[in-house]
Formats: C-alpha cells, structure tokens, sequence
C-alpha cells in the first residue's frame, strides 16, 4: 500500500492504495465517485474516460499511483461545466442516451469534441467520439446533440481550441509528482511461492495428458527434411527423447521416460509476456511404421494457462542410400488466459518461429550425428525476438535477392 | 480485470531506471503511458513483479530540433505530435498519422517509443516511422546505439531490446520542401487495430524513395528502394505508376502466404498513392 494524493475535482484526495489500483477504481473505491463507470476496463468501450490535467483519457488503463500530483476532473466535476451543461440539456433533447451507462464517458469526450474541433462534419464527430461505445442509441441522437452543441457555440462566436490548451509535453497526468524509488519491502508475490506451484501443475496435468487420445490441436505445422544419415540412426536419436525435446528452445526434461512417460518444461517469452509452462508428456513409437508421437501438455502456474503439444515424426529412406527423410508435424493448443490475447494472428508468427527453430536445431543435431562434434547450443528459453533475428535475416535476404536479381 | 500486485517505482533519470534493471530476479517491465502495456496488465497477460514508471525521466519528454531532424523523448504523446507541441518537420505526416491513432484519449497517454517497443505490428508508428526513415537511440549497461526503426521491431510484440537497456528517444529526419507522403491503413472499426497499412515517402532532393506495408503478422515490409513499385509519384495522378503486380510479389517474398491478406496490403498502398500529400 501507498498513499497516493490528488486533486479530484478541484480538492485534495488521497488514500492508501496499491500500486495496481487504477484511476477508476481509486475514485470509485476510496472516494465514492461512482459517476465513472467500468466497462470493458481494458481501454476499449470509453465508459471510464475522465479528465486527467484538463485532457480525456481513460482511468481503467491508467494506474493512479501515476497520476500522482495530478488535475482530475469526473463527471461529477462537470455540474457547472459550460460544455458539459450545454451537452447535458442536448443529451435530454435528442435522446442522447437510455440506460446511462456509457454516458459519463460520452459526456467527457463530447465535451472534448466541442472544445476542440472547429467545424467538424458529422463523420468528423462519428471519427471522434468512436472510442465511446453506446449500446442503445445506436449513436444518432449522441451525434446530433453534438452538433448542436458545437453549432451553437461557433454561433455565439465561440472558437475551437485545436490543442485542448495543453502546453505540457508527455503522457497526461504525469510529471507532478517527485521521483521515487521506492526498494519496496520485497517483490508482491513471494518466489518461494512461484516455484512450489510447478509440481503441482504437473500433478494436475498428468491427468489430462492420458485423456488426450481424440484430442486435435488447434494449430498444426508440417515440415520435411532430409538428413544425411541412415534411417537406423535417425530413428534411434528419436527414441532419445531428451534430446529431441532439447531442440525445442526453451524446453527441458525432468529425467528419463518411465513407460512412455516423462516430465519436462517449456519457457516462452513473447515481448512483455513469460510463460513456464511444466506438465507431462507420452511418448509412443511403433517400429513397423518407423513413426512415433510425443504427446504433452503442461501449465504454466503464474498465467493459469494450459497448452497441448504433439510432435508426431516419420522416418523413411531418402533419395539415395545412407539418407533419411523425416516428416515432422507440430500441433499446439493454448487455453486460459494467455488465449484470452485474441490476436491469433501473433499468436501464429510466435508459434511459427519457435517451430521453425525446432526444425533448424533438429536438422543441425541429426547432421552432427556420428561426426563426433559436440551438438549445436540451443538457447535455454524461447526467447521470440533472438530468434526472429536469424530467422528473419535468411528471409530478408532471400527476399532482396529476388528484388534485386542479386544473391 | 485486476493486474497482479506488483511493486511500482518512478525513477528520476535513465541512470536509476537502467539499475533498476539490473535486478534480473524479478520480472521488471517499464511502463511509458500504459496504453497497450495497461490491458495486458488488466488481462493478466503480464504480470510483472515490478513496474518502473519512465514518465517522471524528464529526458525523456525533451525535444530537440536541428537542422536536419527533430530528436523526441521516447515519453512524447501521440496527442504532443497531432497537436504540433512538438514541432513538425515532415510536411504534416506525422501530425496526420497521429490523428489516427486510436482514440483521443488514448492518445494524451500513449507514446512513441511505448507503441514502437511494445512492437505491435498493427501500430501506426512503427510502419510510418520506417516510412520517413526515423532512427531510436537505446541506452544500456554497455552505452547507447542506434538503429533504422524497421530493425528496431523483430517480430510481433518483440523489439530488439538487450537486457538492461531502454529506448531513450526518436531521430526524425526532416523532409525537404519536395518531399510527399501517404498513409492509410484499413480498420474494421476506427481506432482499432489495423488490418492492413500502406505507407510512402518520396523526397527527390533527398534521393528517397520508401514504401512501407505494415499491419504484417509480423515486422513491416519496408522496400527501402520502392522507386520500381510507387515511381514518380505524379503529382496529378499519383498512384499512376504503381505497380500492384511487384507489390503483390513483394509481399510473397516477405513471407504472407495468404492471397486476400496480400490484397488488402496492395489495396492499402495505392490508396496511401492516391491520397499523397
């Protein structure tokens, strides 16, 4: 807890808050503000947005321990505003609203619209207030009491101002308060705690890595390559499960497969995100077909996110004797929260650069098979942006010289 | 919709930020105007053990203009930019594009070198700040360096950020009085995350040419030489030498698979012709 101080609607307000606490619910919680409503609280609907130093911005996504020092102005702070009043009587007259919710935050960005844009069309006005979600009126009574607003105002020769009067550079709300740097008495969530969860996870998972016969991953990635090696030692090093499991970057084995059984860990870092993902896998090959599976899934504690995995792998002769071609396909599911990043196109690229890495690091350790050099070092974590960089330069490069005609 | 609780500290200067970076056990995340950083967080996407406030480093909201380019702080608002609090060297193109940029208030809180670390490939900065040809500056353990922002984006959401270091400011060059630009970008809805975006810059006296496609899974294609895929850029009919073929080609040979996908980035790149400023 820290106490954080600001003025809310022109008076000194402060209470003891957690550095996690947002702007929102500082106000609705410690000072009984509750004209500032919470919607989607991550910065989409616009039910939240108040003004920070004069400017609109959105209080779920703005923590209030940064806003330290700061002007806040609610909607209960705008009863005697000129805009805000003239907004209120053309809210009531072109049925600008029904159920209410969203109108705290229509009223804040209306009111920024008036200030600031000068002649605005009624597309100008839609562009604008488009961060502001209404799900009643279906917005034309919002747009037109707008238009009045404004219409009136420049009537009466009242000018826009472009820049809402801002004269200070950076984000709204910052820079009044003194630096601190606050040691803290220790990290919020103790690490002892962190690390006793992974056996767990692993106990709850076992389970569910048995109950995985008909399962299907949601995304799946094939690959061939050929290797040269017989097709003995290469279904011999896929027995090895260790080491197979060592080139997926960032994964690693808690001992040796008991019956077809092992545990292990993944770690994935994608930008600001970290995952450590630990759980089980199956493992089964069949010698007739010269083809096996690793089947596994893990949860990662911190998230509580889960993932499924599969490799399935066939080896058969190459073109010429002494070589091997391997048909790789890698599946993947992803449940919980980390899921909840519905952007599943970014989801994709990740998966694609730790699979392409796998299959680069397999192929490097099956080609140094038998020449007795040590194996390749894998990197132990997945780390998404070192990667891409090695990746991403053959593509670049295979790109230009295609533009170019040039190697 | 809670974050994690985690500890906050609002350094003075990049000097303490980079030692508070140093503590490798926990998970530290810097945090500019929270804009993307603050959903992930309410998502629990992230859950950080610390979080280091830069908006109190005043280098960091500084501006510096020179002859040639303009210097931002890495805290500079998308709002500072449209609102010309930072002056504009690029014959509008940036006040524009910051226009654009989600919502307005998003914008009083989002900054520059937030959107271009946090390495959306839907952000507006990242493919038009490659479009002009802007520089970051990075500050770590081991000393500062420099690098074209195209490099400076790895992938999506990852930028090339070594341990300890941070993105201090933005080096934009300043366009010459013949210089045009384009940018559209296509969104289902406004202010949401793009779909697809074109972008140019052609600057005769400064021998530039640029096009850029972003809004990629991934990193923007950026054509550093684009005087075979956009030529002259007619002053009447601008998007006249375009050529949709090469673009289309382009984009196959960056790596987008999908043929509607390629579509919409050829379609955002003429238009970004047709509406040259």
């Amino acid at each position: 807890m820290k106490t954080v101080a600001l003025t809310v609607n022109g008076s000194v307000a402060a209470a003891a808050v957690e550095p996690r606490t947002h702007l929102a619910d500082f106000l609705r919680e410690t000072q009984n503000l509750t004209g500032t409503h919470l919607g989607c609280e991550h910065g989409v609907c616009g039910a939240c947005t108040l003004l920070i130093d004069g400017v609109p911005a959105r209080s779920c996504i703005t923590f209030a321990a940064m806003c330290e020092g700061a002007e806040i102005t609610t909607i209960e702070g705008l009863d005697h505003d000129e805009i805000a009043t003239e907004l209120r009587a053309a809210f009531t007259r072109e049925h600008g609203l029904q159920c209410g919710y969203c109108t705290p935050g229509m009223i804040v960005s209306a009111r920024d619209v008036v200030l600031r844009l000068e002649d605005p069309s009624e597309h100008d006005i839609r562009v604008a207030m488009s961060g502001n979600l209404c799900r009643c009126t279906g917005y034309v009574g919002i747009v037109r009491a707008i238009q009045g607003v404004i219409a009136d105002r420049r009537g009466r020769g009242i000018r826009a101002i472009p820049d809402g009067g801002r004269q200070v550079l950076g984000p709204a709300g910052s820079g009044h308060a003194a630096a601190t740097v606050s040691p803290a008495a220790g990290p919020a969530r103790a690490a002892a705690s962190a690390k006793a969860t992974p056996r767990q996870a692993a106990a709850t998972a076992t389970g569910a890595a048995h109950a995985g016969s008909g399962w299907k991953p949601q995304t799946t990635f094939n690959q061939s390559f050929t290797v040269a090696h017989p097709v003995d030692v290469v279904w011999d090093f896929f027995g090895r499960v260790g080491e197979v499991a060592s080139c997926l970057p960032g994964a690693s084995l808690a001992g040796e497969p008991v019956d077809g059984h092992v545990e292990g860990a993944i770690k994935v870092r994608v930008g600001p995100i970290a995952a450590d993902f630990h759980g089980v896998a199956d493992v089964t090959r069949d010698e007739a077909t010269r083809s096996g599976t690793i089947i596994g899934s893990g949860k990662d504690s911190r998230s509580n996110s889960a993932t499924r995995g599969a490799i399935g792998y066939t080896v058969k002769p190459g073109e010429s004797p002494g070589r091997t071609r391997v048909d790789v396909t890698i599946g993947f599911t992803l449940t919980g929260m980390l899921a909840q990043f519905s952007r599943s196109g970014l989801v994709q690229d990740v998966a694609n650069r730790l699979i392409g890495a796998f299959v680069q690091n397999l192929e490097a350790r099956l080609a140094h098979q038998g020449d007795g050099a040590p194996a390749p070092a894998v990197a132990a974590e997945f780390d998404a942006g070192s990667l891409m960089a090695s990746l991403f330069r053959d593509r670049i490069r295979r790109f230009f010289a295609r533009l170019f005609g040039r190697a | 919709m809670k974050p994690v609780n985690f500890d906050y500290a609002r350094p003075a200067d990049v000097g303490a930020v980079l030692d508070l970076l140093k503590d490798d056990t926990r998970l530290v995340k810097l945090i500019a105007g929270g804009q993307s950083l603050g959903p992930m967080l309410n998502m629990r996407l992230v859950q950080p053990d610390l979080v280091v406030d830069l908006t109190s480093v005043t280098e960091l909201k500084r501006i510096e203009e020179r002859a040639d380019e303009i210097v931002v702080g890495a805290c500079i608002t998308h709002a500072d930019i449209e609102d010309g609090r930072v002056p504009d060297v690029t014959r509008g193109a940036l006040p524009k594009v910051a226009n654009g940029i989600a919502y307005r208030a998003v914008r009083n809180r989002g900054t520059i070198g937030g959107s271009l670390t946090h390495a959306d490939p839907s952000a507006d900065w990242v493919s038009m700040l490659s479009a002009v040809g802007a520089r970051v500056t990075l500050r770590g353990p081991s000393g500062s360096r420099t690098l074209p922002v195209e490099d400076y984006m790895l992938g999506a959401l990852e930028a090339d950020l070594a341990p300890g270091e941070i993105l201090v400011s933005v080096t934009i060059p300043r366009l010459s009085g013949q210089a045009r630009w384009g940018y559209y970008k296509s969104c289902r809805k406004t202010g949401e995350f793009a779909h697809a975006i074109g972008a140019f810059v052609v600057d005769p006296e400064r021998r530039i040419s640029r096009a850029v496609f972003g809004a990629t899974e991934s990193r923007p294609v950026v054509v550093a030489d684009a005087r075979h895929l956009i030529g002259e850029v007619d002053r009447t009919a601008p998007a006249r030498d375009f050529d949709a073929a090469t673009a289309d080609a382009t984009l196959a040979d960056g790596g987008m698979a999908d043929a509607l996908d390629r579509q919409m980035h050829v379609v955002a790149l003429r238009r970004a012709l047709e509406q040259a400023r």
